[in-house]
């Protein structure tokens, strides 16, 4: 049994509690960044290292509440990629905090908290993970105490989320009434084995559950607290929050949800179509009459949301397509998080011009005053509009192609067409960027915020051009969920 | 190894321009590396093996495997009359160019991503790669719009990336569902643009799904050519369009749609139903009707001359659906190779149309006819190559315009006698815009609110006369170039049920 596939967690957990530690004594406070962006590095260079696995860690001391395949693995990677991206900006963004230790050390354990919840095969285990999660996101979204939106975004995404972990585990404490046991696979074993019995609680347990999840993933009806907690937070934690936190709903409820739902055999699908649809249209309608570029990416990610939902819907419609579905939502979850995570860090660097205003008239003119920043947001936006050459493109080109290998022909049509109506606003951001009038001369762009969306451009890019390596991965990624 | 070396030439020669400080380097490299692509270009059409088809020049490359994508180019016929003009255009463009001051090295790089993007559309023979391309070609246009663009650039450039972009994710799907139905037929999942193309009539698809992908694609490349009533957007992104950016829409952009018409729907036409064939023709007819019409009433030249790009636009529907019909094989070939032709001949022709908008507009100050007046004795070298590109595209004979639209319309009269009757009424309206156009700018008393205008610069007078001697060229020996053409109409002819479609 190899305890060495527990080292990125371990090491997370172990140096923020370092960080913690190190802040009481250390003048120079910085430095914590730089050990925060070692042990991120470590670890995914770990999760990288051991990419297909699988590891259930039967019988003492775990007995199998965990497991570690090339699924969790996946999932993984994301969420250090974003965990690293933010912390590089972080360098920038809170490089002269006082208080910069807590902040890492919050973010390290926020995404200890999101690798747990994609290694559990325990509702327990993904609950407290889950949980490890939300309770350093709640404090990290009001971490500028002085700022009144960030209050409000703090607060609401607090109620919100205590609210939704309250019914996710009443929803998890009827599943485990019904089954007697909290192991996901168990559970499901004895689903499909008892499923008339037990139908309509199931139904209820499972319908509690996904509202839980649904919370984390901002989909449409359970999206409100979204906007406005992106628009409070410090830029740096709204990447945290759209790019990591969310994709941690989403393994959750691909975890939990699809097999639950294979296991019960209820023709949902209908229902998770509504759902995707209504959440994408909805986040592109209402992120065309945004005037802020944080609420603009706030809805664009409920959207984007509404798009890896997709994936639930091939998956519960036809089988032979759900292998492709699945691998195109996870993707697709990938490559949304790189360019949404960079994106708001763009944010950041504009709001270092503009006072920490995030207004679309403040980026009148970046071509000129930041022409490194605007060039790579220009490569964000177009993959986050599914523009070719880049990532984005790819992986809503393999999402929508699932659809059509399903038989959902209307989702697909849809789907592209939402696609296409969400190129309006991302197209007015780069419009404004390259042929607006400057209002200041040009700038000396911080080189950490740089050095971050740099790292994140060439993701997508050279994932853009040549996703094959990846794409195998998340192949094997969605090939392990069913095992 | 020729595609793959133009595509990195010009990638490579993008990003040299990107990144040079001066106005005078970034020139340089656009002009050496479009250049390049010319020659290249020219060998390959020197080199070309009429029967050979798209074994020509062929590269295949594994990509993608696991879904059956592919890095796989290759010309025949078809795309490489298309690849000669791109880089003639685009070769030209740059040296028209010349002078450009406003973020010259910008503006140089995304003149070549064109040219590269342009080019890879023509020579892709895989569909996702094909798609990357298409869909790249909106990128450079989008920021030449709006940023070298008129006072409505905002607009016009949005309307143009969206509304095109909507028209390329429904040809999406469409090339979606006919990857879907062919794997689960053959087993065999593939983009494969070849392997899809040559099994589609034999895959047993239901008649909603023949027919939904045939409109799927076709709506993405009427929205292209573009077909009334899908052509809203051109006027628009023309009038706002700088001179090389116009040039290169309708140029060459265009003709992506009229390149897909052969390349991919003539293979797929629906065996059964005459339902598109008449569609196809329709939306021809109804270009080459309304366009003059519309062209009439402008009282902005370029905007004239966009309206003049869609009726020549239309008449390619119309020879690509005489093709289809039932007929004779002679004249349908005939209106087939006409119909490529026009591609080619429409593409310099209105190079030069725009070119002199262009000019106009720099040297006077103005585009409005009416303001306009007597340029001849001012600008005496202008006005004769304006004049020889106003009468090629009024389809004078001697010229590449005459050529191809003789050629479609005699091809065309035996299988759609009276849609042919019908299109011959634009005639009037044709030679009435044109001749009207030239009489109130050029003719007539000088207006002398102009001031002093100067005739034209050196960069200006080599690209527009090198234009000029290709349409006398080609309009009076068009034999090279129609030859390939008319062997590729006659390969094409053998994909369609013998005796074509019957209406």
């Amino acid at each position: 049994m190899s305890y060495l596939l527990l080292a990125p967690e371990l090491i997370l957990i172990a140096v923020s509690i370092l960080v913690l530690l190190l802040g009481l004594f250390i003048k120079e406070k910085k430095v914590l960044g730089y050990v925060s962006i070692a042990a991120l590095l470590v670890a995914l260079l770990l999760v990288l290292g051991s990419f297909n696995v699988k590891e259930s860690f039967i019988g003492y001391p775990f007995y199998s509440a965990i497991v570690v395949d090339s699924f969790a693995q996946f999932f993984n990677i994301i969420f250090l990629t974003v965990a690293l991206l933010v912390c590089i900006a972080s360098l920038e963004y809170y490089g002269k905090n006082p208080s910069q230790d807590e902040y890492y050390f919050l973010v390290l354990i926020a995404t200890a908290g999101m690798m747990f919840v994609a290694i559990a095969n325990d509702l327990i285990v993904l609950f407290i993970g889950f949980e490890l999660a939300s309770l350093s996101t709640y404090a990290l979204a009001g971490f500028d105490k002085h700022s009144r939106l960030g209050a409000e975004g703090a607060l609401k995404y607090f109620v919100f989320g205590g609210l939704s972990s309250a019914i996710l585990l009443f929803g998890i404490s009827l599943a485990y009434g019904i089954s007697g046991t909290v192991n996901i696979l168990e559970m499901k074993e004895f689903l499909a084995a008892h499923a008339v019995r037990f139908e309509s609680i199931a139904t209820l347990a499972m319908l509690l559950i996904l509202a839980g999840f649904g919370f984390k993933m901002a989909l449409v009806p359970f999206h409100m607290w979204a906007p406005d907690t992106y628009e409070g937070s410090p830029s740096v934690v709204s990447a945290l929050l759209a790019a990591g936190s969310k994709k941690m709903g989403f393994i959750a409820a691909f975890r939990v949800f699809l097999l639950a739902l294979i296991a019960i055999k209820l023709q949902w699908y209908l229902a998770f179509a509504i759902l995707a649809v209504i959440t994408m249209t909805l986040g592109n309608v209402v992120a065309i009459m945004q005037n802020s570029v944080k609420r603009m990416l706030a809805y664009s990610s409920i959207a984007h949301a509404g798009y890896i939902a997709i994936a639930f819907v091939v998956i519960a419609h036809s089988q032979n397509a759900a292998q492709i579905a699945l691998a195109g939502g996870i993707l697709h979850a990938l490559s949304h998080a790189l360019a949404t995570a960079s994106a708001f860090i763009v944010v950041a660097a504009v709001g270092l011009i503009y006072s920490k205003s995030d207004d679309m008239e403040n980026y009148d003119g970046l071509g000129k005053t930041a022409p490194t920043t605007a060039l790579l947001m220009t490569v964000m936006l177009l993959s986050l509009a599914g523009i070719p050459p880049t990532f984005g493109f790819y992986t809503k080109f393999v999402l929508f192609l699932s659809a059509i290998q399903g038989g959902l022909l209307w989702l697909a049509v849809i789907a592209v067409l939402n696609s296409a109506l969400s190129v309006y606003y991302y197209a007015r951001v780069i419009m404004r960027m390259y042929w607006g009038k400057p209002k200041i001369e040009k700038i000396k762009e911080p080189s950490a915020y740089v050095a971050a969306m740099i790292i994140a451009v060439i993701i997508i890019v050279i994932l853009g051009l040549y996703p094959n390596p990846i794409s195998e991965w998340a192949y094997s990624a969605a090939e392990a969920v069913w095992r | 190894m020729y595609i793959s070396l133009i595509l990195a030439i010009l990638l490579a020669g993008s990003t040299a321009a990107f990144l040079s400080r001066t106005r005078e380097q970034a020139r340089m490299v656009a002009v050496v590396s479009s250049w390049a692509a010319l020659l290249i270009s020219i060998l390959m059409f020197i080199n070309y093996e009429p029967a050979n088809g798209l074994n020509n020049f062929r590269e295949f490359y594994e990509w993608i495997p696991r879904i059956g994508i592919n890095y796989h180019v290759g010309v025949d016929g078809v795309s490489l009359p298309m690849v000669l003009l791109t880089a003639i255009v685009s070769a030209l463009c740059a040296v028209y160019a010349w002078g450009e001051k406003h973020r010259a090295n910008q503006f140089f790089a995304l003149l070549l991503l064109m040219d590269f993007s342009l080019i890879g559309v023509f020579v892709s023979l895989d569909f996702f790669l094909f798609y990357i391309f298409w869909e790249l070609v909106l990128i450079p246009m989008f920021f030449l719009i709006g940023i070298w663009g008129g006072p409505r650039k905002d607009y016009s450039a949005i309307k143009f990336l969206i509304y095109t972009h909507v028209a390329s994710v429904v040809m999406l799907l469409g090339i979606f569902a006919i990857y879907y139905f062919h794997g689960k037929t053959t087993g065999v999942y593939t983009f494969d643009i070849v392997m899809l193309l040559s099994a589609y009539q034999t895959l047993p698809l239901t008649s909603f799904w023949r027919e939904f992908i045939f409109a799927a694609l076709l709506f993405g490349f009427l929205v292209k050519m573009p077909a009334v009533p899908f052509h809203t957007w051109l006027p628009d992104a023309h009038v706002e369009a700088p001179t090389v950016g116009s040039i290169l829409l309708a140029g060459v952009l265009l003709k992506m749609g009229g390149y897909g018409l052969f390349r991919f729907l003539i293979p797929m036409i629906p065996n059964a139903s005459h339902l598109f064939i008449y569609a196809i023709a329709l939306f021809g007819l109804i270009s080459i009707l309304y366009a003059p019409i519309a062209a009439l009433a402008q009282p902005d030249i370029k905007k004239l001359i966009a309206f003049s790009s869609i009726g020549h636009m239309g008449f390619i529907s119309l020879g690509v659906a005489a093709f289809m019909a039932a007929g004779a094989e002679v004249p349908r070939i005939f209106a087939a190779s006409g119909a490529m032709f026009q591609l080619f001949a429409h593409g310099i022709i209105t190079s030069v149309l725009f070119g002199s908008a262009g000019i106009i507009e720099h040297h006077t100050g103005t585009r409005i006819i009416q303001d306009l007046g007597g340029l001849t004795k001012k600008m005496p070298k202008f006005a004769f190559l304006m004049i020889t590109g106003f009468f090629a595209s009024m389809g004078f004979p001697g010229m590449m315009g005459f050529v191809a639209e003789f050629s479609i319309l005699a091809g065309s009269y035996p299988q759609l006698p009276y849609i042919v009757i019908a299109a011959m009424l634009s005639i009037p309206f044709t030679a009435g815009y044109h001749l009207w156009a030239v009489q109130r700018a050029m003719f007539g008393p000088y207006n002398e609110r102009l001031g002093n205008v100067t005739d034209l610069t050196w960069y200006e007078f080599t690209a527009m006369a090198a234009w000029v001697l290709l349409i006398l060229a080609l309009g009076l020996y068009p034999m090279p170039l129609f030859e390939v053409m008319h062997s590729t109409a006659a390969q094409f002819i053998t994909i369609l049920p013998s005796g074509g479609i019957v209406p």
